[in-house]
């Protein structure tokens, strides 16, 4: 038996050998360990390492004959569906965008939007499945954004660096989006603004929509990152003037805690954390105080706060600057 | 045993309270602490703790799913071979189980250890489920512990007394129809689909069942080695929560509430889809792990017996293997899309992105499994008496899967020089090749591989039988079972069918004007439909060879040639269709399965045997056969926990909680094989020290019996 055994791991060691000669041969043919190395230089040798590296696009497209990928549109020249590379390319969608939209869209537009907003504007016989790339996982800077637009523009274009960097009205919104994602480590404003409807428009208001519990958050994103951060996760330290807690207690030991609206010799009117408006008459109230420590905001939000969501939320309140 | 079982406890119970010392608030944004152990890279102890466990885990949870299977069928049919069949196939988990367990506990000391702030997160959200898990451990101890040492006192015996047998039925009964309802959403909370029909699948009908069944003792020890599967599926299950939340974090509700409870953490995108991935590869591993030892001691076998004994557990192994082998594939399909649907990211990075190639690698180990599988089966007919009948169907079936095998590892491209680039007219791609290295070719040959795999087995279990009984007079049984066969095939089949053809192309973003692809495969599958009616038709009237014939020639040619060579157009004019047509390809072979096999249970049942099968009458190569079938799943198991692992890319929790670690990459792929390799050597060297000491165990109580024996015969004779 014990022969067996030995003849056995004999057999093993050479199957083992031959596991690692195959991994071998395939990490010298493709290149060893795979760190997502980001590039700052908006040019489109920049754009190439991160088209090609961190930025993952090559796992979709492919660039004419270079690369795998059939998932996405090749942005290359490559058969009779795409005659065009992406930087001629991008100039005849853009014609097509304009007609579509009546709006004056530039070829940088074009390749703004599409990273921006992916369902913009889908190439025909492909599905909506782009990822948000200034949003987690690939979490692209808007520096690494602009050197794949300028790497696309190189692809049979003339590459238009300032016209990346002056963007127009239509490209700018993209842009407000993607520095608020920057800024937010990453998080994807598209989904904060969903997390937002669902979870603070009832006390908050923005844009002339929403509550009146809390302040109103059109121009929130103004005051930045900390602030933002720091009422959220500790609202009770940071109070908006006007929105202090008030802890109104009547004769029959009933206790409101709100927002402060009104109050006059009939009275004391506070908003409460549901929602909900309630009048006290002066005559039942048997004490006030205001509560300097204690946010109405509810503090076991981030109990219930996934880290993606609070990220996302933080991304869409950094866009809020007051405009309509 | 019990020694193993008070240190399987006391690990666990650490365990549990390091976890409730470490539990913290869901949210953990603070800076990710790193620690090492002497220096060491943490994650590559890490990943090979956690490799050993897996493989360890995964013998100790496959073996028993099919060792309660095997006690069954000895049971019904009064068959003791296979009852000492199943016992031996247990005795091989005693030591393994101990090990596990103590891998368990030393990886989870070394993930709290070397990654606190990690594990501090995992463990504030999991919580719940993680002291479930230390408990769920103890149930599993025990039932393995009362099925393996209860073996022998728990046999035969007399029934049970008739009101107690009826209180079971009743629960039994009571279980059973909960689960139905279950099934269909009655009760229960919002789940998934698929962690809906898991739990009842493989939690409540088989509890249910094993409560029926409870007449006598020996029905009490099938129902003891149920149990002991439901608390290891369990384990397996919330283990697969842990990383399918890694993979894919959920909390929030559909309506994008903030409720983050716990059950929405355990029941995320990934953690059924992997549960059942895992469960089918334990199977099929535990079933390989106890072929290797079957070969083994063929091998070393001395005695006609020996070997006839060993070539027959061999056989049986390998059978349990290939019947988890064949679904994989769906399985791995069906995880790989819900990846997708997670992270359109990760689930290009899986295949297209930096696991490319490391998937071409899986598939020359699948491949390389499907042909050496197909290979012992043909050695296998040469003992089969009648069997030299089939031989000349070998040849062709050898030409399909190597072609097959050939055209599924062919890559897309290939990273070439500038000169080669030029060689190949300025293409990276092979003007001819490049085709095989799409996925329409790919999905054509993995289908007819499994179908070839499929009619191997056909050919193997019809090797010896002679004259039939024609099903028309076999009674009721057949006219009411393949029936319902054809109906459950052309439910899977019509099903999709109905769904092809009234889709709008708008759900996967395709203009109207692509209904028309939606619509033809739509019509295969109707035809399709048509020729499963006929199949069973034909059977019915006592044409079940042709029948079959009929059924897996439409099906191989519809999957094959038809929609692999039509995947091309869809591919140019509607890509996203493509996965569709996929999946109508695998609907399609399943149904084929479950038709023909079913037809072919009743086409040689009481049929003349032509010859006694001549057990032990096999080659040492085709025993060797079986190691490397054992080796390359171990293997191809720990590269496909690389993939899946490694998908995550620089994420701890995808998404949510990013690794800032040294060790933030993807690691190349002969790191990959260094690591999977050793894994494989450590873990074939410890197996084998553990069937040696169950081997010296055994050897001692036999001992120790016969002394006893011969004292007691000593002391009659005085």
């Amino acid at each position: 038996m014990i022969q067996a055994i030995g003849k056995v791991f004999i057999f093993l060691l050479i199957l083992v050998g031959l596991f690692l000669g195959i991994g071998r041969a395939i990490t010298n043919m493709t290149g060893g360990e795979k760190k997502a190395a980001g590039v700052v230089t908006v040019s489109p040798e920049g754009g190439e390492t991160i088209f090609w590296g961190k930025g993952r696009c090559w796992t979709c497209h492919s660039m004419g004959d270079r690369g795998s990928a059939v998932r996405c549109p090749n942005l290359g020249v490559y058969g009779e569906k795409f005659p065009l590379p992406e930087g001629q390319r991008a100039a005849e969608r853009a014609k097509e965008r304009e007609k579509q939209t009546g709006l004056p869209y530039t070829r940088t537009d074009y390749l703004v939007e599409s990273i921006g907003n992916p369902s913009a504007y889908l190439v025909d016989g492909y599905k909506n499945e782009m990822a948000i790339v200034y949003a987690p996982p690939i979490s692209l800077t808007p520096d690494e954004i602009k050197a794949v637009i300028s790497y696309l523009q190189s692809q049979g274009g003339e590459v238009d660096i300032e016209a990346i960097n002056n963007p127009t009205e239509i490209s700018k919104k993209y842009w407000d989006k993607i520095h608020a994602a920057s800024a937010a480590g990453g998080g994807d404003p598209g989904h904060g603004e969903e997390v937002f409807q669902a979870a603070c428009l009832s006390c908050h208001a923005l844009k002339g929509e929403g509550g009146n519990v809390g302040p109103d958050l059109s121009n929130v994103g103004t005051k930045g990152l900390k602030y933002i951060s720091e009422a959220i996760l500790q609202p009770s330290t940071t109070f908006t003037p006007g929105y202090e807690t008030f802890v109104v207690i009547d004769k029959g030991g009933r206790k409101y805690v709100g927002i402060k609206t009104k109050e006059d010799a009939s009275g004391v009117e506070l908003i409460l954390g549901n929602g909900e408006a309630a009048t006290i008459a002066r005559g039942d109230i048997k004490e006030i105080s205001q509560d300097k420590n204690k946010s109405i905001m509810p503090e076991e939000l981030t109990e219930a706060l996934t880290v993606k969501d609070y990220q996302d939320v933080l991304a869409f309140m950094l866009m809020q600057k007051g405009k309509k | 045993m019990i020694k193993f079982c008070k240190r399987f406890l006391g690990i666990s119970s650490m365990g549990i309270l390091l976890i409730l010392l470490m539990a913290v608030p869901a949210l953990a944004l603070e800076a990710n602490e790193y620690r090492q152990f002497f220096g060491l890279d943490s994650r590559r102890l890490v990943w090979f703790i956690a490799q050993m466990h897996l493989y360890f885990g995964a013998f100790v949870l496959g073996v028993p799913l099919f060792a309660v299977i095997i006690e069954i069928v000895g049971w019904r049919n009064r068959d003791k071979k296979f009852d000492k069949l199943a016992y031996e196939f247990t005795s091989l988990l005693s030591v393994a189980y101990a090990a596990t367990a103590a891998l368990g506990g030393l990886m989870a000391f070394v993930l709290f250890t070397l990654y606190p702030t990690f594990m501090g997160y995992m463990a504030g959200i999991f919580k719940d489920v993680m002291i479930l898990y230390a408990l769920l451990f103890f149930g599993e101890t025990f039932s393995l512990y009362l099925y393996y040492y209860g073996w022998e006192s728990l046999k035969g015996g007399f029934s049970f007394d008739r009101r107690f047998q009826l209180v079971m039925k009743g629960i039994g009964g009571i279980i059973l129809l909960a689960g139905l309802l279950f099934l269909f959403g009655a009760w229960g909370p919002h789940m998934r689909g698929d962690t809906r029909a898991f739990i009842t699948f493989l939690y409540m009908l088989p509890f249910g069942a094993g409560l029926f069944l409870i007449k006598d003792r020996k029905s009490f020890h099938i129902f003891v080695g149920i149990l002991l599967n439901i608390f290891g599926i369990a384990i397996v299950h919330m283990a697969n929560s842990w990383v399918g939340f890694m993979m894919g974090p959920t909390g929030v509700t559909e309506k994008g509430d903030f409720i983050g409870t716990t059950w929405q953490a355990f029941d995320n995108h990934l953690s059924t889809p992997i549960a059942i991935h895992r469960m089918l590869g334990n199977l099929a591993f535990g079933g390989l792990i106890a072929g290797a030892y079957a070969a083994v001691k063929f091998i070393g076998s001395r005695t006609d017996e020996d070997r006839a004994h060993y070539d027959w557990m061999g056989y049986i192994s390998n059978f349990i293997a290939i019947a988890g082998l064949i679904p994989i594939p769906f399985a791995g399909y069906y995880l790989g899309r819900e990846v997708y649907s997670t992270s359109a990211v990760m689930g290009n990075n899986m295949m297209g992105g930096d696991f490319s190639w490391t998937f071409i690698m899986q598939a020359m180990l699948v491949g390389a499994l499907f042909l050496i599988s197909n290979y012992y089966l043909w050695s296998g007919m040469t003992r089969i008496p009648g069997a030299e009948r089939y031989y000349g169907y070998i040849k062709f079936m050898l030409a399909i899967i190597v072609v097959s095998f050939a055209i599924w590892l062919t890559p897309h491209n290939l990273p070439l020089t500038g000169e080669e680039v030029a060689g190949m007219g300025g293409s990276q791609y092979h003007p001819t090749l490049k085709f095989f290295g799409l996925m329409p070719a790919k999905n054509a040959v993995v289908n007819l591989m499994i179908l070839s795999t499929f009619f191997s087995f056909l050919l193997y279990r019809r090797g010896n039988k002679g004259e039939r009984v024609p099903i028309s007079k076999q009674g009721k049984m057949p006219r009411i079972i393949i029936p319902i066969a054809g109906f459950v095939a052309i439910g899977i089949i019509g099903h999709y069918a109905y769904f092809l053809l009234t889709a709008d192309p708008k759900i996967l973003d395709l203009s109207l004007d692509k209904a028309v692809y939606f619509r033809t495969v739509g019509w295969l599958l109707t035809l399709q439909c048509l020729s499963a009616a006929i199949t069973v038709i034909l059977s019915l009237k006592d044409r079940g060879i042709f029948a079959q014939g009929l059924y897996m020639t439409t099906t191989a040619l519809s999957v094959t040639p038809v929609l692999g060579v039509y995947g091309f157009i869809v591919m140019e004019k509607a890509s996203p269709f493509l996965r569709n047509v996929a999946v109508s390809q695998f609907l399609q072979l399943i149904a084929c399965i479950v038709l023909v096999s079913t037809i072919d249970s009743f086409l040689f049942k009481g049929a003349k045997e032509i010859g006694t099968l001549k057990w032990g009458k096999m080659t040492v190569t085709s025993q060797y056969a079986l190691l490397v079938l054992a080796i390359f799943i171990t293997l191809n198991m720990g590269l496909m926990g690389f993939i899946r692992s490694g998908l995550r890319s620089d994420w701890h929790i995808f998404g949510v909680m990013r690794d800032t670690s040294e060790g933030a990459y993807t690691p190349s792929n002969y790191t990959m094989t260094e690591m999977v390799g050793l894994a494989t050597v450590v873990f074939f060297v410890a197996v084998a020290f553990m069937f040696w000491l169950g081997a010296i165990a055994k050897s001692k109580a036999k001992v120790a019996s016969e002394e006893v024996k011969e004292e007691l015969n000593d002391t009659g004779d005085r």
